[in-house]
């Protein structure tokens, strides 16, 4: 795994923790999987890698729909604002991701750049989670950790099974499809996708 | 030749996918029959898968896809069985629904079919012969469980569904990560390579090892809702359709437990004792995480949203401890467990009708103007506080004995602590709901007739199973469990 693409995925990925719109986002996890769908079609070294880029490109393309025509139907008067500034969450998304990269040891990836950067990404895809309202980037934080591991497969010297690319993409297509059902719900609720109106269940 | 157990094992899924399919395919009329009708077929198969697993523990079947060993039997008979109750308590959970996600035409199609969708995907997960195969189901369970949990489609279902896909999707996010990282160092690249016991079989390294048993340790346990990663687990169960809550407490959490003991077992000869000790972590964190909960008065559901919190702890335990009378305390703490919570969860229902206030506050008094309500709930908690003659109570004793033969002294002196804390939270509250001051309630309860059919059937189940822990500990089931799962 050249160290360019790995770190070009984690810029996009650091880009998700950090813009404000909806919109923006979905862009940013689409060119995410746009770009290992590259790596792994311009990568012949291991059999798998034209079936993995294909089960990618699908992914990407059946997700960034769905989710762009959620935005579509879920307008918003206003894009629900975080808890925490960009530069923050930008800062403890960086600590996240150093503190993964220093915490775990070497695993045996293709190389140690393309570990610390799928243990970024993982880091960052929590982030995402726990530090934005909107309730969309509670999917796109998940899809960001798929991504991650994505090129966690796509880096390994033996490559991935297609079996389990194939059915983690089709998982992930379920999951997130459920996602936007109630995220409709919600929206048609509490009148706008924000976590905040999500805290009445308490001890 | 494909053997009885291959047939069973393919039949135990493919009878509640028939379910689904007739759910959206039958008349509106037909839906509610049809959809009984496969729970029965599903619970007959599953049963005989179960007995002829569990009556001959030492012949599992292994395959690449499929594994119908003992420790699944147990599990394939319990979600069916649950399963059943389930789809039969179903009809007055539906009679009382005023609200769903869809409108009202289409909520038994919806509710039905997300059900039978729910017990395929969850009746595969004991029977996946690799570890990509479970993972690939349980992140199904999650989608298709979600929607069942947010079906009342109310402000507090929306949020416990929200919270339940995204942390446990998010947990198996994490534990696939870790499927990576062992993919990458048995260094297979094929399907094959994830088969229980090809992991191991190829030994990988400790620290490789150790990581991605980590990762898909602390994914499982946000799935299974192990303590610190379970805040899911209250609101889910208290928020889903009482027959659903059954369902995931008493079938999906145990379900999810299996795949982390099958993870265990694989890795044990290259991690050692970490990986025991990782999981007494979690359990003895998850007692100690509900015990407070279950001091506090709480409304009924969230009560036993709590308790499985405990219990799921108990049961990570004794696999942690791993000895053969930890083991047998495992096996009699599912079944006990997945009993005396559904009947608890059942009764959530006539609760309700009978008390709307009881779904957001602690009740009194039952015992006194709803005694057959009171019964059940009374049966319930005392169950699962773990009372003689409960066999929840035997197998606690059988885990605590069994950290102590482990050589987790310090561990079975914990838990014993934990649970003699928790058996006073729960035995308060059996008071208080059986014999407390009662309040005038706004109508009579419904339904009684089946409850006390299904407080008797309990009854004497919680019994068989009371007496049957008494001979396991010596059992060829419990040689073979403590002989490993691979």
């Amino acid at each position: 795994m050249s160290s360019t693409v790995a770190w070009l995925i984690v810029g996009l990925g650091l880009g998700v923790v950090v813009v404000r719109r909806r919109s923006v986002a979905v862009g940013l996890v689409t060119a995410q999987a746009l770009v290992l769908a590259g790596y792994a079609l311009a990568d012949q070294s291991s059999g798998g890698s034209t079936a993995a880029a294909a089960v990618l490109l699908l992914r990407a393309a059946v997700l960034a729909g769905a989710l762009f025509l959620v935005i579509s139907r879920t307008r918003e008067s206003a894009p629900v604002r975080a808890g925490l500034s960009p530069l923050t969450r930008a800062a403890i998304a960086v600590v996240a991701g150093l503190l993964l990269t220093w915490v775990v040891p070497d695993v045996g990836l293709g190389s140690r750049e393309a570990e610390r950067a799928v243990l970024a990404l993982v880091g960052f895809g929590l982030v995402v989670v726990a530090t934005r309202r909107a309730t969309l980037f509670h999917v796109l934080g998940i899809i960001t950790v798929d991504n991650a591991v994505a090129l966690a497969g796509l880096s390994q010297r033996a490559g991935s099974p297609l079996l389990v690319d194939v059915g983690v993409a089709l998982d992930l297509l379920l999951v997130a499809g459920v996602a936007t059902v109630f995220h409709e719900r919600i929206f048609a609720e509490f009148g706008a996708g924000d976590a905040r109106a999500l805290r009445s269940l308490r001890d | 030749m494909t053997s009885a157990r291959e047939w069973l094992g393919l039949a135990v899924v493919a009878a509640p996918l028939a379910g689904a399919v007739l759910a959206c395919g039958v008349p509106r009329r037909l839906v509610q029959p049809a959809a009984l009708l496969a729970s029965v077929a599903t619970a007959a198969v599953s049963i005989a898968l179960a007995a002829i697993a569990l009556a001959r523990p030492g012949q599992p079947f292994v395959g690449r896809w499929l594994v119908v060993d003992a420790a699944g039997g147990l599990l394939v008979g319990v979600i069916g069985v649950v399963g059943l109750a389930s789809a039969l308590a179903s009809p007055a959970y539906l009679r009382t629904a005023e609200t769903s996600l869809v409108r009202p035409a289409y909520a038994p199609r919806l509710y039905y079919g997300g059900l039978a969708l729910f017990q395929a995907t969850l009746l595969a997960v004991p029977l996946a012969g690799n570890l990509g195969a479970a993972w690939l189901l349980l992140e199904a369970t999650g989608a298709f469980s979600a929607l069942l949990v947010g079906f009342s489609g109310k402000r507090r279902a929306l949020e416990a569904a929200w919270k339940y896909l995204i942390l446990t999707s998010l947990g198996l996010g994490v534990t696939l990560l870790g499927i990576a990282v062992l993919e990458s160092a048995t260094g297979s690249g094929r399907i094959g390579g994830l088969a229980w016991s090809a992991i191991a079989a190829a030994g990988p390294s400790r620290q490789s090892a150790l990581v991605a048993y980590a990762l898909l340790l602390v994914g499982l346990g946000a799935k299974a809702g192990w303590a610190p990663v379970h805040n899911w687990l209250p609101d889910a169960h208290s928020e889903a359709p009482p027959p659903v809550s059954a369902l995931l407490s008493g079938a999906l959490l145990p379900a999810v437990a299996l795949v982390a003991w099958r993870v265990t077992d694989s890795l044990q000869s290259s991690i050692g004792a970490a990986a025991h000790q990782l999981l007494i972590g979690f359990g003895l964190a998850s007692l100690a995480v509900a015990i407070p909960f279950l001091w506090r008065p709480l409304a009924w559901k969230r009560l036993l949203a709590y308790s499985s919190l405990e219990h799921m702890g108990v049961i990570v335990l004794g696999i942690g401890f791993g000895s053969p009378l930890a083991l047998a305390g495992v096996v009699v703490h599912i079944a006990g467990h997945a009993a005396a919570k559904a009947l608890g969860f059942y009764a959530a229902t006539p609760l309700i009708e009978h008390l709307p206030q009881a779904s957001r506050g602690a009740v009194s008094g039952l015992g006194r103007t709803e005694p057959t309500l009171g019964a059940a709930m009374g049966l319930s908690l005392a169950a699962l506080s773990g009372m003689p003659p409960s066999p929840l109570f035997v197998s606690e004793v059988l885990v605590v004995a069994g950290g102590f033969s482990a050589g987790y002294a310090w561990a079975g002196v914990v838990t014993a602590l934990l649970l003699a804390l928790g058996f006073l939270g729960l035995a308060h509250a059996l008071i208080e709901i059986t014999a407390g001051k009662a309040r005038r309630h706004r109508s009579p309860a419904s339904g009684m007739r089946g409850m006390r059919v299904l407080v008797a059937c309990t009854g004497a189940l919680l019994l068989c199973l009371a007496g049957a822990s008494l001979w396991l500990p010596g059992s060829d089931i419990v040689a073979v469990l403590a002989r490993g799962l691979t």
